[in-house]
């Protein structure tokens, strides 16, 4: 086999955080078997606020994955980054030994929605109670969006180079991108992904302005898109990040290729139209499609934005109509995160990664709490389906008007043609 | 509380505000450094606002850019006697 042309970006390592499993497999069974990890948000100075049920992170020991040093100077978001960068280079086999006789061909490149919050709450409730002395130094980056990406190559003795994206939730599918285009260009491995820790007091009252955001207070009937009783979407914390590098180098050291990075196209509407971020996905997803050099028949699954709200529900499906036409109607849609909750831009992060797994055990995971569509799309709903998937689709919105389409296509796919 | 920062006082404020887990012995001794121990300026200066905190008096603004513990606890101390 020749080697291509253009330095393809593979994704050789995956590492989870979630409400339905703190690591990669135990993510995976929940996501297979549908079972939902919504709630209702018990937590500390939350109790009285109106957003009822979350998707949250159980099983988290922060103090067992991470170095004390690192956990003091950090928000909750930045742990599960540097926990599932921790898996995910485990997973690509990448470890200390390797990684330091380059560190220069390592980078870090996240995405984050609001950075610390909980942080940041703690260190504004010392300066107004006691003053201004008795707030941290660390509040100074812990609360930071940026945060994530330094802690890690900082943690881990990466040099290379490193980015965040601030795009919305859509700069989840945008980071991953960024990712693949630094692997293009010439860094071997790229640390990318997004994690988010949104459900702490504060946090939640930001949230509280969002019109799209769900208020009911049934983990069952919270978080129910493409159904006529969608009323808005739940949020969620935790987050993957993945192992990007270049598909030769991944193959030279013996790693396994498991999906590559193959099209992406973002586009920006608006915030809060949805009825023209039907237009926008549209394009976003003919831009990915072309990158990837597929046709719309060759998509074997769309993971859906989903966001809950009529509207915006109407207009993806819309939009998947428009940019894969007779196909968007066949193709099997599915939104595992009706299950986890809407993690911002650690949400198509959670995608990505359930997307390569899907691949790899040839099942498309269902839709929960999601029975019932009213819109033309064939949603994978109660269990998991058997299928083929070499070719997936992701889509992201976010609430500001960013939209993103990715696709990922199987490790062995040859597209050298 | 004594009018001198001890090496066991330092232990407990390194391991509050940086997280470092390090031996009253280990800051006893000459070449114990910092950067080692992996506490950085950020850090430092945390433990230093601490102190001023703890003993409600300025310290010498050189104490955060110390390389060392005992080059730490010799600015800090000084500066405690010279108050007192």
């Amino acid at each position: 086999m020749s080697e291509p042309r253009i330095r393809r970006a593979a994704v050789t390592g995956i590492g989870v955080v979630a409400p339905n499993g703190a690591s990669t497999e135990t993510f995976w069974k929940s996501t297979t078997e549908g079972i939902s990890a919504l709630e209702r948000i018990t937590r500390e100075g939350c109790e009285h606020l109106p957003l009822r049920v979350a998707g949250l992170v159980r099983d988290f020991d922060p103090s067992a994955a991470i170095e004390e040093r690192f956990l003091v100077q950090t928000d909750r978001f930045t742990h599960f980054a540097m926990a599932a960068a921790d898996l995910a280079l485990d997973d690509a086999q990448l470890h200390r030994p390797e990684t330091d006789e380059a560190p220069f061909s390592v980078g870090v490149v996240t995405a984050a929605g609001s950075g610390g919050g909980e942080f940041g709450q703690r260190e504004l409730q010392q300066l107004w109670s006691k003053g201004s002395r008795f707030v941290g130094p660390y509040q100074s980056i812990a609360w930071f969006y940026a945060a994530s990406t330094g802690q890690i190559s900082i943690r881990r003795g990466f040099k290379g180079p490193c980015s965040v994206v601030a795009a919305d939730e859509a700069g989840g599918l945008d980071a991953l991108a960024h990712a693949a285009r630094a692997v293009r260009r010439g860094t071997e491995v790229i640390v990318a992904g997004a994690t988010e820790a949104p459900i702490a007091p504060y946090s939640v009252v930001c949230q509280l302005g969002y019109p799209e955001l769900s208020t009911v207070d049934d983990p069952t009937r919270a978080y129910r898109p493409f159904t006529s009783a969608a009323c808005g979407f739940v949020p969620a914390e935790g987050g993957a990040m993945v192992v990007v590098e270049a598909e030769g180098t991944a193959r030279a050291r013996g790693a396994r290729v498991r999906a590559h990075l193959a099209g992406h196209a973002a586009t920006f509407t608006g915030a809060s139209r949805w009825e023209e971020s039907r237009e926008g996905l549209a394009q976003a997803i003919r831009g990915a499609l072309a990158e990837a050099g597929c046709a719309p028949e060759d998509i074997d699954v769309v993971f859906a934005d989903a966001l809950g709200v009529p509207e915006a529900d109407r207009a993806e499906a819309l939009a998947i109509a428009d940019a894969l036409g007779a196909h968007g109607t066949r193709v099997p849609v599915t939104a595992p995160k009706t299950g986890i909750g809407r993690a911002y831009c650690a949400a198509p992060l959670m995608d990505a990664a359930t997307a390569v797994l899907s691949m790899e055990h040839g099942l498309i995971p269902p839709t929960p709490h999601v029975f019932d569509v009213c819109h033309d799309l064939d949603l994978v709903t109660g269990r998991a389906r058997t299928a083929e998937v070499r070719t997936a689709l992701l889509l992201s919105r976010g609430l500001m008007g960013s939209n993103s389409a990715l696709v990922l296509r199987h490790g062995a796919t040859d597209v050298s043609h | 509380m004594t009018d001198r920062i001890t090496v066991e006082e330092l232990a407990e404020l390194m391991k509050k505000c940086t997280g470092v887990t390090v031996t009253p012995e280990e800051l006893r001794r000459d070449d114990t450094a910092f950067a080692g121990l992996g506490v950085d300026s950020l850090g430092l200066l945390g433990i230093v606002g601490e102190l001023e905190n703890r003993y409600g008096t300025p310290m010498p603004t050189d104490a955060e850019r110390s390389k060392s513990p005992r080059q730490f606890l010799d600015l800090v101390n000084s500066a405690l006697l010279t108050g007192a």
